[in-house]
């Protein structure tokens, strides 16, 4: 069922969300808690994170995507052609370069570190690639998120031409290459963890291998998989308001906000891929 | 183009979007993490090795970015924003090589 064109009463609601606040109060309280060690204080600020999210999304579904951030506000912003919205998500993107590259820096400097010098305990090689890890597993893993690049853009590029059911045919591809994607991961770290033996602070038994490399792996990764995650539950946003009909060829910035996400993603799995995997 | 009639400037556009070769920089992308897969196999010197796999890892990286990040087809300008990230990125390497070293 498609809606019908935005009209002006639909941008007057648009500017009235109190979400958003509330999700800030909810990061806010998260954060005090995680500063203060206050495990009660961290739930609620996840609950009210969550709540803040699913209120946004609920709202956000029951109309079509507003032209009033879309062309118009590339128009009116002060930076030729790129809309407010597609600067912030840039912006985002360039915290999260500096965020990544702490701690694939903090793991790498340890490796390098304590292969020569260091406490005792923290004595041993780093393991080589295939030693502990599944390389050809997650090689293959590689390339789904690969091709969930490719399906991403192709609806991206669907919705540019008007396409509603390639949009949702490709958008549903991106998702389940997304779940898929993390559903090998957990299933690997199930195998390393509770079948090697690979823990946060020991290395499988009888291998000699740092028992840092276990916490290193399970942070690089794990910190991925984190935004692999919240990259799947956009996606889900998106292809379900792509379902109800929510964009069109003029008005679809979602979609192309949700893409350079999922693809930031990927191109972030490029490099831990090498470094974590191959190196 | 029946389909493009309709739109008052969407021709250009549609014309442009025709080329961007997203298959060709899949297909890449898929051969060269083959490449990175057997790069051991080569016999290469440990060191080569890395090399050459930071290399191919970049390579796929500014590919993504480059036509999937449409970052080829935005505004210049727009570049320098990740680019700041990468700047501070290379401080904290310099800072982390210069520890590890000393």
């Amino acid at each position: 069922m498609a809606h019908p064109e935005s009209v002006g009463e639909g941008e007057e609601e648009h500017h009235g969300s109190p979400w958003p606040v509330i999700i800030a109060v909810g990061m806010g309280v998260a954060y005090v808690g995680i500063v203060s060690g206050s495990i009660p204080l961290l739930l609620a600020g996840v609950v009210i994170f969550a709540g803040g999210i699913g209120g946004w999304i609920h709202q956000d579904l029951q109309r079509p995507s507003s032209p009033f951030y879309g062309l118009a506000a590339a128009v009116e912003s002060r930076f030729p052609r790129v809309s407010a919205r597609k600067l912030g998500m840039w912006l985002m993107l360039a915290t999260e370069i500096m965020f990544f590259s702490a701690i694939i820096g903090a793991s790498w400097t340890l490796r390098l570190r304590t292969a020569t010098i260091g406490l005792p305990t923290f004595q041993g090689p780093w393991a080589t690639p295939n030693q502990i890890l599944n390389v050809p597993l997650t090689g293959a893993n590689t390339f789904i998120l690969i091709c969930s690049s490719l399906t991403m853009v192709e609806a991206l590029a669907a919705i540019e031409r008007g396409d509603q059911s390639k949009l949702r045919l490709f958008l549903l591809a991106t998702l389940l290459l997304g779940i898929t994607f993390l559903s090998i991961q957990a299933f690997e770290y199930q195998h390393l963890f509770f079948g090697e033996g690979l823990t946060f602070t020991h290395a499988p038994a009888g291998s000699g291998v740092n028992p840092l490399y276990g916490p290193t792996f399970y942070a690089q990764t794990g910190v991925h998989g984190s935004h692999v995650t919240a990259g799947v539950l956009a996606m889900a946003y998106v292809t379900r308001k792509a379902f109800k009909g929510g964009f069109t060829k003029e008005n679809h910035e979602a979609v192309e906000l949700a893409g350079l996400y999922w693809h930031f993603v990927d191109v972030v799995w490029i490099f831990l891929f090498t470094i974590v995997y191959l190196i | 183009m029946s389909e493009t009639a309709t739109a008052t400037h969407a021709t250009g556009a549609v014309e442009e979007l025709k080329k961007r070769p997203y298959v060709v920089v899949f297909v890449i992308l898929a051969v060269v993490t083959l490449v990175e897969l057997n790069v051991y196999s080569l016999g290469l010197p440990h060191l080569e090795a890395i090399v050459i796999l930071v290399i191919l890892a970049t390579v796929k990286a500014s590919l993504v970015v480059a036509y999937y990040m449409h970052l080829r087809y935005e505004p210049r300008w727009l570049a320098l924003i990740p680019l700041a990230g990468l700047a501070l990125v290379a401080v904290l390497v310099a800072a982390l090589t210069a520890t590890v070293a000393h």
